[in-house]
C-alpha cells in the first residue's frame, strides 16, 4: 500500500516537472506546425489578399507539376549527400592522421572548434567576400596564380552549387573530426597490439578493427549532419541567396523565397510541409539502418 | 642509423605536413579576416592581395561607433540569447530529471515527441510564426523572438540534459529518499549539484545556437529587434565594397562565441560526443 502511494506520488511529481517543458514545446512547435499544414491547404498571398481562401490540394497539385520544386529537391539531395560524405571522409581521415601525431594535438582541437562556433551567416559572408569574390578573394587569387582561368564562383551555376557545398563542408567537417577524434581516443589499445602481432597492415587494421569499433559514431554523425544539411539556410542565403537564378536553391530556400519574397504563403507552406515529410522519411530510414546493427552487436 | 627510425621520422614529417596543410584550410579564412579588418580600404582593394601594409584600427572604431554601429545589435543578441538560455534551462532541467530518473507516465511517447520536435525544419516554423506573430502584432518584439528561439533550444536542451542525468549514480537519490527529504529538495540539493557540468555544457550550446541564429531573426525581427547576425547580413547589402569594415564588424560580432568556443573547448567536444552517442543536436 505505502509503496504504491509513493509510486503514485513519484508519478505525480514527475508529471509536474515535465508538464511545463512539454506544454511549452507543444505550444511553440506543434501548434505552429499544425498551422503550417492548415495554411498549405489555403491560398494565402499577401500580394493578392483578395484571392485568399480554402484551396484544397491546389498547392500540392501545383507542386507536383512545378519543375522548380523538382529542381530544388534534386539540389537538396546533391547538397546533402555530397556535403555529408565529404564531412565524414575528410573528418575521419584527419582524425586518423591527428591520432598518429605525437605532439600538438591540442592545436587541432582548438582550430576545429572555431568554424563550429561561428554563425553560418558569417561563414557565408566571409566566403562570399574574403575567399570567393572576383579580383579580391583568396581562392580567386590562388586559382589565377596557379595559372587557371578565373572562375566566377558565386555568379555561374555549377561553381555556385560547388561553392555552397564546399562552404558547408568547411564549416562542419571539424564537427565530424572532433567526434571521431574522441571515439578513436576512447578505443582500447590492446586490440591493436594483437593485430600488430598478427602482422595486419595499416589498411587491414583500419578496415577490420577501427571502422567496426567506431561505426556507431560514424552512423550518428551521418544522421546528425544529414538533418542539418537538409535544413541548411543561412550560409547559402548569405553566399548566393540560392542563385544565380535557382542554381543553388535547395528546397529550404525555395520554401523561404516563395513565402517571403513572392509572399505566396500558401504555396510556401506546402513546400515546407514537403521538406518536413522528406526530413522525417530520411531520419526514419537512417534510424532504421542504425537499429538492427545495434541488435547484432548486442547478440 | 636505424632504418626503422628514419622511416618513422619521414612518416611523421609527411603526416605533420598533410595535417598542417588541412589545418591551414580551416584557420586561413579567419586569419585572413583579421588581416583584412586591419587594412585601410585602399589596401583592401589591392590585387594581388598584400601581406604588408600599415595596420589601422579605424574599421573597428567604425564598426562599434560609426554610422553602421553594431552596438545596438550586440545588445539585442545578448538580451535574446541570455533570456532564451535562462528560460530553456529552467524548463529543461526538471523535465530531463523526470525523463531520466522518475516513473513518468507515457515516458516513451513523451520522449519520442521531444525528439521529433527537433526534426522540424526551421523554415516550416518561420512561415506559420510570421503569420501568427503578424496577426498579434508581435513581429519585431523580444517576446516573440524568445518564444520562437525556444522551439530549437528546448528539445535539444532536454535531450542533452537527460544524458547527463542518466550518469548520476542511483544510490545518491535513494539515500536522500530514505532521509525523507522532500522530492524538490532532492532535486535542488542532490541532483542539480551533480549535473552542474552538464548544465554548463547545455548553457554553452543553447547560448551559441541562439547567438548564431539567422533565419528567424531576419524574418521575425526588424528595426527594434535586430540580432547581430542580421546586422552582418545587412552590412553587405548596404555597403557593398567596404569589406574591411565588414570583416571588423563580423569579428567583433563573433568574438563572444569564439571566446566561449576556445575557453570551453573541452566541454563543447564532450557535448558533441554526448549528443553523438544519444542522438541529439541541432543548428
Amino acid at each position: 500500500m505505502r509503496e504504491g502511494g509513493a509510486q503514485q506520488g513519484e508519478r505525480r511529481f514527475a508529471l509536474l516537472l515535465t508538464a511545463p517543458g512539454i506544454l511549452v514545446l507543444f505550444v511553440t512547435t506543434t501548434f505552429p506546425l499544425a498551422y503550417l499544414v492548415y495554411s498549405s491547404f489555403q491560398t494565402i498571398n499577401l500580394a493578392m489578399p483578395f484571392l485568399d481562401g480554402f484551396a484544397g490540394f491546389d498547392n500540392y497539385v501545383q507542386m507536383w507539376g512545378d519543375p522548380r520544386f523538382w529542381h530544388a529537391l534534386g539540389l537538396t539531395g546533391i547538397y546533402t549527400v555530397s556535403s555529408v560524405t565529404m564531412q565524414v571522409v575528410i573528418g575521419l581521415g584527419l582524425a586518423l592522421m591527428v591520432m598518429q601525431i605525437p605532439a600538438g594535438q591540442w592545436i587541432f582541437r582548438i582550430v576545429a572548434i572555431l568554424p563550429i562556433v561561428l554563425a553560418p551567416v558569417v561563414v557565408g559572408l566571409f566566403w562570399r567576400t574574403l575567399m570567393l569574390a572576383p579580383n579580391f578573394g583568396m581562392v580567386d587569387f590562388l586559382v589565377q596564380w596557379l595559372g587557371f582561368e578565373q572562375i566566377n564562383w558565386l555568379g555561374s551555376p555549377i561553381p555556385a552549387l560547388v561553392s555552397v557545398i564546399i562552404i558547408h563542408t568547411w564549416q562542419w567537417t571539424p564537427f565530424a573530426f572532433l567526434v571521431f577524434l574522441a571515439s578513436l581516443a576512447a578505443l582500447p589499445g590492446d586490440v591493436y597490439e594483437a593485430a600488430r602481432i598478427d602482422k595486419a597492415n595499416a589498411l587491414q587494421r583500419f578496415w577490420h578493427i577501427t571502422l567496426p569499433l567506431i561505426r556507431p559514431a560514424v552512423v550518428i554523425v551521418i544522421i546528425m549532419r544529414a538533418m542539418i544539411s537538409l535544413h541548411a539556410f543561412a550560409a547559402i542565403f548569405a553566399a548566393t541567396g540560392g542563385g544565380p537564378g535557382t542554381a543553388s536553391e535547395i528546397l529550404n530556400l525555395y520554401a523561404f523565397k516563395t513565402s517571403f519574397v513572392e509572399l505566396n504563403f500558401g504555396y510556401g507552406s506546402a513546400l515546407a510541409v514537403a521538406l518536413l515529410i522528406i526530413t522525417m522519411a530520411v531520419s526514419a530510414i537512417l534510424f532504421y539502418v542504425r537499429t538492427p546493427r545495434r541488435r547484432e552487436a548486442a547478440a | 642509423m636505424n632504418p626503422y627510425r628514419s622511416a618513422a621520422t619521414r612518416r611523421n614529417v609527411i603526416l605533420m605536413t598533410v595535417a598542417g596543410l588541412l589545418l591551414l584550410v580551416w584557420v586561413f579564412p579567419l586569419i585572413w579576416a583579421v588581416i583584412v579588418s586591419l587594412k585601410s580600404e585602399r589596401d583592401v582593394l589591392a590585387y594581388p592581395p598584400t601581406l604588408f601594409f600599415d595596420p589601422v584600427g579605424r574599421n573597428y572604431a567604425d564598426a562599434l561607433f560609426g554610422g553602421f554601429s553594431i552596438l545596438d545589435s550586440l545588445a539585442t543578441s545578448a538580451i535574446v540569447s541570455v533570456s532564451t538560455t535562462v528560460l530553456t534551462i529552467v524548463l529543461a532541467v526538471p523535465a530531463a530529471y523526470a525523463f531520466a530518473r522518475l516513473r513518468l507516465p507515457a515516458k516513451r511517447s513523451l520522449g519520442f515527441y521531444t525528439l521529433a520536435t527537433q526534426m522540424v525544419p526551421p523554415v516550416g516554423l518561420v512561415i506559420p510564426y510570421f503569420l501568427i506573430l503578424n496577426r498579434f502584432s508581435m513581429l519585431d518584439t523580444y517576446t516573440g523572438m524568445i518564444v520562437v528561439y525556444l522551439t530549437f533550444s528546448l528539445p535539444f536542451a532536454i535531450w542533452l540534459m537527460v544524458s547527463y542525468m542518466e550518469d548520476i549514480p542511483r544510490e545518491m537519490e535513494e539515500a536522500a529518499f530514505l532521509d525523507k527529504a522532500s522530492r524538490i529538495k532532492t532535486l535542488w540539493h542532490v541532483i542539480i549539484p551533480q549535473v552542474r557540468g552538464g548544465i554548463a555544457v547545455t548553457v554553452i550550446f543553447v547560448f551559441l545556437n541562439a547567438w548564431n541564429e539567422f533565419l528567424f531573426a531576419v524574418q521575425l525581427g526588424g528595426n527594434n529587434v535586430r540580432p547581430v547576425t542580421v546586422a552582418m547580413y545587412n552590412f553587405v547589402s548596404v555597403e557593398q565594397t567596404l569589406w574591411a569594415k565588414l570583416s571588423a564588424a563580423a569579428l567583433v560580432a563573433m568574438l563572444p562565441v569564439v571566446i566561449i568556443g576556445i575557453a570551453a573547448q573541452k566541454q563543447i567536444v564532450k557535448g558533441l560526443t554526448v549528443g553523438a552517442v544519444k542522438g541529439g543536436g541541432r543548428r
